[in-house]
């Protein structure tokens, strides 16, 4: 009985980890190829995918690792999708045509709700963009996607671009600030 | 088989044919029509004379009963009854369909009012009943295939139509999935496929990779509305043509004309095929003003892939799209199989082999590879599978003595066997209405599921105590160009400042591709989970569904 215990233990382990970064979640490297992510998801798929358990273990134990496996699959999703971000970040750059200006950003806010984790950074969807240049926008818009993925540092790097191109926004500094604040309760 | 096995049936469960099977030793046992055949017609016929007729004995009411014909009804399944495309999908019946209770669409036959999942049920019931027979012991548990393209509701409704006919629907496999699972089980080699599925009312295509037992989708999409009844339609429109031209009667009015003329262009379809040239006559049409009438044709290959050169560039060009959702380029794959009666016509063929510069599989019969891979992955399910039930066994054995493919395949020796591990995707992008009618995403299409995706939110006002979550599934930013799913409630949240209540919603979809999503305050642990309830689909307490199959 010990591929019921280990799978048991996997999920155990996967689930009490709620909350970590997807490559943590995957025991991979954070710099990890994708072919190494793919090799990790691969492995604990063989070991606990909940339909080689459905005949062995009780529901709510199955319950438990398709919990864990979902988890992981989320990672490994959130893990590739980082990866085409990061790819496809310098044909961004290199494309001016992009009239970010005319586009407002919303922030990802609820109808009556701030997200991600309530760290946000919070101005109004139209102030964001009349507040700054175009190029800082764009800047902005990456520290953004950086926060959605828990990235302070990515973050707090885009908005000095953005301040470096729009030194007079007052909103970039404080949205700065609220982002440099995060980093230091680590 | 031992008798205390149980028997766990795989069902392709198809838009004008049905094919199911059971895993064996060496292979898998179709579930045969009276006539021995493994092909059955998804139509069910409510005659005048009464009772409930199923497959092939159903379709020889379609002349002289039409209305009380049903087929198709897997175009209608899942959907909305307002949705644009069940409007066009009533269009090529002739049979009633009407707006039923949460806007589900209804079949009216015979003053019963019967749902879509009931009609299914009809045909699920008869394979079920028909592998009882066969086997001579009883069938409970299945799998059943669907359209990698099927929604949420689709799926739903499809499961429910199991479950009303008495069976234990174990878990929904996309199409194409299971054809690549009974092409590649047992091979226990590194590769990278296409199947393409272009079936009498759907298509699909996927990219997978193949490593042993793992099959992992990188990415699936396909059109729900395009299948090889569209190509007869396109023959019959020009036989209608040659109709006003020569009997000097527009056939299009007129139904029964039209549903001849359909059947023509199917034959025509099969017979060009294999021939460069159709000729021949059409005979016994009842014209109006009480006249019979003869119409003869002469349609060549290459007239008929002028016709539908249209429909056949959409399903390449979707798989094309499909290579760069899935990163990879033509040349790296290894094999492409071709799944579903319409990639007979050699037009398809031609187009996929300028595509991967390679000539598609020719040794899987399009029609029966869905059932042998639900079959593979209905053993496996039940603890009941051997390394000898795939057809990549095939290249593992030396050819010689029966097989039910057709093809050499010898007993393997059974036990132990490393199970298929399916790593499916989710079919599209649902997301989450934001500030300003925008949305935000929680799980892509083509995550791998099953998956869990939670994020935490914090209310934006004062006190607030309810918030609402308007679910939806699409690609667009915007959330009224996307397909409402349902909206999920929070209410009696204790009353705090902005930003101090944190909500965590949590999307999980389950390996049948089913969402279930879930609210939860953190602080007080109120919770609210939700199985999304969308429009179109049967509702769990309707009152119609308490009917069951009528056979």
């Amino acid at each position: 009985m010990s591929a019921r215990a280990d799978v048991l233990l996997w999920a155990h382990r996967v689930i009490g980890r709620k909350g970590s970064q997807p490559h943590q979640l995957l025991e991979i490297d954070a710099e990890a190829s994708p072919e190494e992510a793919q090799e990790a998801f691969h492995k604990a798929a063989r070991l606990a995918h909940p339909d080689l358990h459905r005949t062995t273990l009780t529901a709510e134990e199955l319950e438990i690792v398709t919990t864990a496996y979902g988890r992981l699959a989320g990672a490994y999703q959130d893990f590739r999708m980082q990866r085409a971000k990061t790819t496809r970040m310098p044909a961004l750059r290199r494309d001016p045509a992009v009239d970010v200006g005319s586009t407002t950003v919303p922030l990802p806010t609820l109808r009556g709700v701030t997200v991600p984790d309530g760290r946000a950074i919070k101005p109004t969807a139209s102030g964001a963009s009349g507040a700054m240049s175009s190029k800082a926008l764009l800047y902005y818009r990456k520290a953004e996607l950086s926060l959605r993925r828990g990235e302070l540092r990515g973050a707090a790097l885009q908005l000095k671009l953005a301040i470096a191109t729009d030194p007079q926004s007052a909103l970039l500094r404080t949205a700065l600030g609220e982002v440099e604040s995060e980093l230091a309760k680590g | 088989m031992g008798s205390s096995m149980t028997v766990a049936l795989g069902i392709d469960l198809g838009t004008t044919n049905s094919v199911a099977a059971i895993a064996t030793p060496t292979g898998v046992e179709f579930i045969l029509g009276a006539r021995g055949e493994r092909v059955h017609p998804s139509v069910v016929a409510f005659p005048t004379a009464g009772g409930v007729i199923v497959g092939a004995d159903a379709k020889r009411y379609r002349l002289t009963e039409p209305t009380h014909v049903i087929h198709s009804a897997k175009r209608f399944i899942g959907q909305n009854f307002r949705n644009p495309l069940v409007q066009l999908a009533m269009t090529g019946v002739r049979y009633k369909v009407l707006e039923g209770s949460n806007q589900q669409p209804i079949v009216l036959v015979r003053d019963r009012r019967l749902t879509m999942p009931e009609i299914s049920s009809n045909v699920l019931l008869h394979l079920k009943r028909s592998a009882e027979r066969q086997l001579g012991t009883q069938v409970k548990d299945a799998v059943i295939t669907v359209p990698a393209n099927f929604t949420d509701s689709q799926r739903q409704a499809t499961k429910e139509a199991g479950r009303l006919a008495g069976l234990d629907v174990m878990r929904l496999i996309n199409e194409p999935t299971a054809a690549a699972l009974a092409y590649g089980f047992g091979r226990e080699r590194k590769q990278l496929i296409v199947v393409y599925d272009f079936g009498g009312g759907t298509f699909d295509v996927s990219v997978l990779r193949i490593d042993g037992e793992i099959f992992e989708v990188l990415a699936s999409d396909g059109d729900f509305f395009l299948g090889g009844d569209d190509l007869d339609r396109a023959l019959a429109e020009l036989l209608a043509a040659e109709c006003t031209r020569k009997l000097r009667v527009d056939p299009r009015p007129h139904a029964a004309l039209m549903m001849k003329l359909m059947m023509g262009a199917e034959a025509i379809k099969i017979h060009l095929s294999e021939h460069d040239a159709a000729e021949g006559e059409i005979d016994g049409l009842d014209l109006p003003g009480g006249n019979v009438g003869n119409l003869s044709f002469a349609v060549t290959r290459k007239q008929f892939e002028d016709l539908v050169s249209g429909y056949i560039q959409r399903t390449i060009d979707v798989t094309k799209q499909v290579m760069v959702s899935a990163g990879v380029t033509p040349r790296e794959i290894n094999d492409v199989l071709c799944v579903g009666g319409s990639t007979r016509i050699p037009i398809i063929r031609r187009k996929l082999g300028e595509v991967f510069g390679r000539e598609p599989n020719t040794a899987i019969d399009p029609d029966e590879v869905v059932a042998h891979g639900a079959a593979i992955q209905a053993g496996s399910l039940s603890g009941n599978l051997s390394a000898g039930t795939g057809m990549g066994a095939r290249d593992a054995v030396a050819t010689g003595g029966h097989s039910t493919l057709g093809r050499g395949n010898q007993a393997l020796p059974t036990g132990a066997v490393k199970r298929p591990v399916l790593m499916d995707v989710n079919p599209a992008t649902l997301a989450i209405q934001t500030a300003g009618g925008f949305t935000d995403r929680l799980l892509e299409k083509n995550a791998p599921i099953p998956i869990e995706r939670t994020r935490v939110f914090s209310t934006a006002r004062d006190a607030q105590t309810r918030v609402e979550i308007d679910c939806c599934r699409g690609e667009q930013r915007r959330y009224t160009e996307n397909e409402p799913l349902g909206t999920l409630v929070l209410e009696d949240l204790p009353a705090k400042s902005r930003g101090e209540l944190k909500i965590e919603v949590s999307f999980r979809v389950d390996a049948d591709g089913i969402l279930h999503v879930r609210a939860l305050d953190q602080a007080s642990g109120a919770r609210q989970d939700a199985h999304l309830q969308v429009l179109g689909a049967p509702m769990a307490s309707d009152p119609q569904q308490t009917e069951g199959p009528s056979e």
